[in-house]
Parts: C-alpha cells; structure tokens; sequence
C-alpha cells in the first residue's frame, strides 16, 4: 500500500490528513473547499459508497492519490465557484471527464483551489473568495490563475492538482511556486466539466512535485471525448497526416532564444545557468529567433478577450447564479446581476473582448490576431525542423507583491509573453522547477511539437528538481508534533 | 476609445458601469487597445486566420440527444434561485 493509500485508507488518518491541510492553508489561502471524505462520482448515491461496480480503486501510481481541483473544473458534490461572487452558491451536480478519467485511475478529489475569477489574471488576487499566498513568501503572490493548485502542490498539501491553462495559467504559478507545471497539446486532454473562458485556448493541465505523477496523470486523462467536440486522439486527422511528430522522446538538439528583452536579473541567471546545464550534459544547443514573439501578447489578449465576452455572456443571472431581489425590467436584471456578480478584471476582459469583435473593428483586431496566430504556428513548426524542444523561461519575472505596487496589471499581462506563445501553438509545455533567484523558485519552460509530450518529461526528467517551502512540514512530521500516533509506513 | 465608444460596448456586453469604473476600466482598455495596435506592423498577408489549433475540419455528430444518464435534469434546476415546480421563478420585473 502506498504512502497516500494510507493516508486516505481510514477514518483516523483522513482526519489527522483533514486538521494538518486545515492548520497550513490558513497561512496559504489554497483551497476555497476541502473535505476527503467525499466518495468519487461513480460511487456517489450509493448507501455503503459503492458503485455498481464495486468500490473503484485503480491501481498504479494514481490509487488512492488525493487530487486538488481548481474550481472551474466541475466535481459533483463540490461546489463550482471559478471565484466569483456570481457562482459562489453554485452546487455542482456533475463530473468533468478529465476529473472522471483520474478517479476511475484510483485518484480522489479532496477540495477545490482558489482561482483569479473564471481563470483572468495572474497572481489569483482576482479571486473574489480569497487569498492565495507564496508558499515561499506570503507577501508574494502564488501565480495565476491556477494559484491555489501550484501553492496547494508546492506546500506538500496534496501530491498532484488540476488547474487549467488558457495562457498560461498552470505553468505560471507552477514556476511561482517551484513545481512542475503541464500543459497538454489543445483537445489532448477533453474540457468537458471545464469553465468556458477562451474555448480555442483553454486545456486542462495538472501541477505536481514529480514528473512519475504528471504523466501517469496525464495518461489517465487524455483522449478524444464524445462529449468535447474540440478533443483530439493523437492519431487525429490534422491535415498533414498522424499528428505526432516522428523521432519519439529521444531529445538532441534543444533551441533557445536569443536576445531576449525584460528578462528580470534572476530569470535571466536562471535561464543561462539551465542552457550551462544541458550543454554539460552533451544536449546540441540552437540559438533559434521568434520574430512573432513580439505579437504574442496582443494576439492573445485579443482573442482570448474576444472568446471571453461570448462565453461569459451566459451569465444573466436567470437560471443560476446570484441576482438581485428586484428590477425594473428584464435589462435591468441582468446588467445588475452582471454588475454586482463580477469583479473588475473580468469586466475589462469582457468589454475589450466585446470591443474587438465589435462591427467595423473585426478585420483590424480579431481577424488580425488569427492570423497572426497562424504566423506564431508556423514560426514555431520551422523551428521544431531544427530542434526536439524548445527551451524559454516559465516567466520574465520573479513572483511579485500583493497588489500592484511591483507589477501593475497591464505589466502581469506582458508577462504572459513566454507561456501564451505555446497556448496559441496548441503545443504542449512544461514548467520546470530548479533554479532559484533571490529565495525564489524560478520556473524553466519546455516547449514541444503537438503530440510529443513524452520529450517534455524526457528532458524535464534531467533538469528539474521540486523546491520545499521552508515553513510548510510535511503531514508525517506534523502529525507527529500534533500528537497523532499514525502508520504512515 | 472616447467615452461614447466605451459607454456602447458596455451596453453591447450588458455590463453596467458607474461613472468611477467608467473612468478606471476605461483606462485600462483605452491602455490595451493602444498596445494592440502593435499587430498592425506583423506580416500577416496570405496566412488564413487559425480558429482551432490542430483540427483542419469540422467535427460533427449524429443528431441524437445526448444525455448524460449520471447528470439528472433536477440537479440542474436546483441550482435556479427560485422554483415553482420546475418552473424558474424570476424577479418581479414590471
């Protein structure tokens, strides 16, 4: 039996498990709910908590693992909040797939993490429901918008969490916090049961402190789904034949940038100590140039704007979601369940989203920003002729403040420039932690062709090492100094 | 973007703004609009716009209901703020 099997396995260790997450998220702010006593989807409604298949307990790695999942991804009997007051009430009566695929693998869902509001920003400040801190430092942010599932990771708190990464919002916090951070090839891993922000951009992804976990994870999860028309079998027809690239995991060559601009000092030394690193290691190093790199972040905040103002126009607070007592008229129902319901990032996302796609301005921004998307696949495709993987830093900064004072909001935005370029690539990308900057984790990212995961755990496996927050124990030795008497094994 | 052009998205997107927000939010706008203008200069002629990342074609299904037999149509109404039988009950509007 493993280390988390046992953890889970009886009442007396689940709530020793219970009372130490409780005791350190109150200085993290990770979780918006926990409670590892609910029974997964296909077992629920059962008197004993026993399917019709019997009690599900997989075997393999994922067995009786405990799962964090950021709240926009749907878990029944948990509620569905994406951190905004609009859906703090709502229960959810359903599973995402992805969710499904890791429980019927043994895992189990024990709480939701907090988030910036349905997934807009990066520090989960925009959370309306909490606040997230650095399990480094708790003046700095976690990351976002996957925030409360990187610091959730990284504080030992739970061994693998789901997050979901429309620009960069799994392997921002992942380097935030020094864990590993993954983001699938688009449709690799199905969306269903995940809240629509910028559907063309949106994967489901997972952060974890070991690669063995991230993949089996994600071996768990992948495949095409009925129920997600924008998911993909690796063998998908893409139009150039089987879309997995020839070669395998065997990486040689690795490409990296050259004249990067804004690097923080810290990225930069973490960036040049990594290249240091995999020329002693005999890896070929290609100095490759992006010269789309430029128009990545306005390309993506059009889109993902654009795709945002349509997708969250659902919330009229009609049938779910808060609303006020009274109103004048049905207009004014929504605009003010609308006005009260989201925060102000959401807003602005929304109204530019709603501006670029407005008549007249279409071709100048939305159109423009496709197609430039089209330039950024091909720019990275000719690269990947050359090299295996492609290596960036995670992020241009360190983890920042609180607030605005370090970094303002438009400058956070900026700093999407290295992660947006593989969501609007479609390709898969890994966070790697390992290097560290002034105390503070300082993620590398891998880049890969679509389909070949297996080269990011491949190079992922020699460069990274998972960081330990200094004042966050581990449960055994918490445990132990709590008085539980446990055999944890 | 003049205040106009902000005050007829606003109204587009059904999103209400006080007169603080209008001036706060329409910097930020006004402040990402201008930095989008950057796209002008990219090269871009002859590329088709991408719309899905991988996928060439359409994907279609049969037209046949398909329910999710563990997700019950109850459940889903539970979550309406008010219900009269399984009727979603809205506020009076007049």
């Amino acid at each position: 039996m493993s280390y988390w099997n046992r953890v889970l396995g009886a009442p007396h260790t689940r709530e020793a498990y219970a009372a130490f997450v409780r005791a350190q998220d109150e200085r993290l702010g990770a979780f918006l709910e926990f409670d590892p006593e609910r029974r997964n989807t296909a077992d629920r409604g059962t008197e004993d908590g026993r399917g019709a298949g019997g009690h599900r307990r997989g075997v393999g790695l994922l067995a009786g693992l405990p799962v964090a999942v950021k709240d926009n991804i749907a878990v029944a009997g948990f509620r569905l909040t994406c951190g905004s007051r609009f859906l703090e009430a709502l229960r959810c009566p359903y599973t995402a797939t992805a969710v499904r695929r890791l429980e019927a693998a043994g895992a189990r869902v024990v709480g939701k993490t907090n988030l910036d509001e349905f997934g807009m920003g990066s520090s989960t400040d925009n959370s309306a429901l909490g606040v997230t801190n650095n399990p480094y430092d708790h003046a700095r942010v976690a990351g976002g918008s996957s925030g409360g599932s990187a610091a959730a990771v990284a504080a030992g708190l739970v061994p693998l969490a789901l997050g979901s990464d429309t620009g960069g919002s799994v392997r921002q916090p992942a380097s935030f916090c020094g864990v590993y951070g993954f983001k699938p090839t688009y449709g690799a891993v199905s969306r269903y049961g995940l809240v629509a922000f910028a559907s063309s951009l949106d994967v489901v992804g997972a952060c974890a402190r070991d690669l063995d976990t991230l993949e089996a994870a994600f071996a768990a999860m992948r495949g095409l789904d009925e129920r997600d028309h924008s998911s993909l079998a690796p063998e998908a027809d893409t139009g150039a034949g089987s879309a997995v690239p020839a070669g395998g995991a065997e990486v040689r060559a690795v490409g990296v940038l050259t004249g990067l601009e804004g690097l923080a000092p810290g990225v930069q030394a973490a960036y040049a100590s990594t290249i240091a690193k995999l020329r002693g290691r005999g890896y070929e190093l290609r100095e490759i140039s992006l010269n789309t790199l430029q128009y990545v972040v306005p390309a993506y905040y059009t889109i993902a704007t654009a795709e945002a103002s349509a997708n969250l126009a659902r919330y009229n607070g009609v049938r779910y979601g808060a609303r006020p007592e009274m109103a004048d008229n049905p207009d004014e129902l929504v605009r003010t369940a609308r006005d009260e319901g989201f925060g102000p990032e959401v807003k602005l996302r929304i109204l530019l989203g709603t501006y670029v796609l407005r008549s007249g301005f279409q071709d100048q921004y939305y159109l423009r920003a496709q197609r430039i998307r089209t330039a950024i696949r091909n720019e990275l495709n000719r690269a990947f002729e050359q090299v295996q993987v492609i290596l960036t830093p995670t992020v241009p900064v360190l983890p920042f403040a609180h607030g605005e004072g370090e970094l303002t909001a438009f400058e956070q935005k900026l700093a999407d420039q290295f992660t947006a370029t593989a969501s609007l690539a479609g390709i898969p990308a890994l966070s790697v932690p390992g290097e560290w900057a002034d105390g503070l984790p300082v993620g590398m990212q891998l880049l890969a062709p679509a389909f070949a995961e297996n080269r990011l755990w491949a190079l992922g496996r020699e460069l990274g090492e998972a960081g330990t927050p200094p004042d966050y124990p581990a449960f055994p030795e918490w445990a132990a100094s709590a008085g539980y008497r446990l055999d944890l094994g | 973007m003049n205040e106009d052009e902000l005050r007829v998205t606003a109204d587009l997107a059904e999103i209400e703004l006080t007169d603080e927000e209008l001036a706060s939010l329409g910097a930020a706008v006004e402040q990402l609009v201008s930095y989008f203008e950057i796209m002008a200069e990219a090269d871009v002629d002859g590329l088709e716009p991408t719309t899905h990342a991988l996928l060439r074609r359409n994907r279609i299904r049969a037209d046949e209901p398909a329910m999710d037999p563990e997700t019950d149509a109850d459940d889903l109404l539970e979550n309406a703020p008010e219900l009269e039988d399984r009727f979603i009950v809205i506020p009076n509007v007049l």
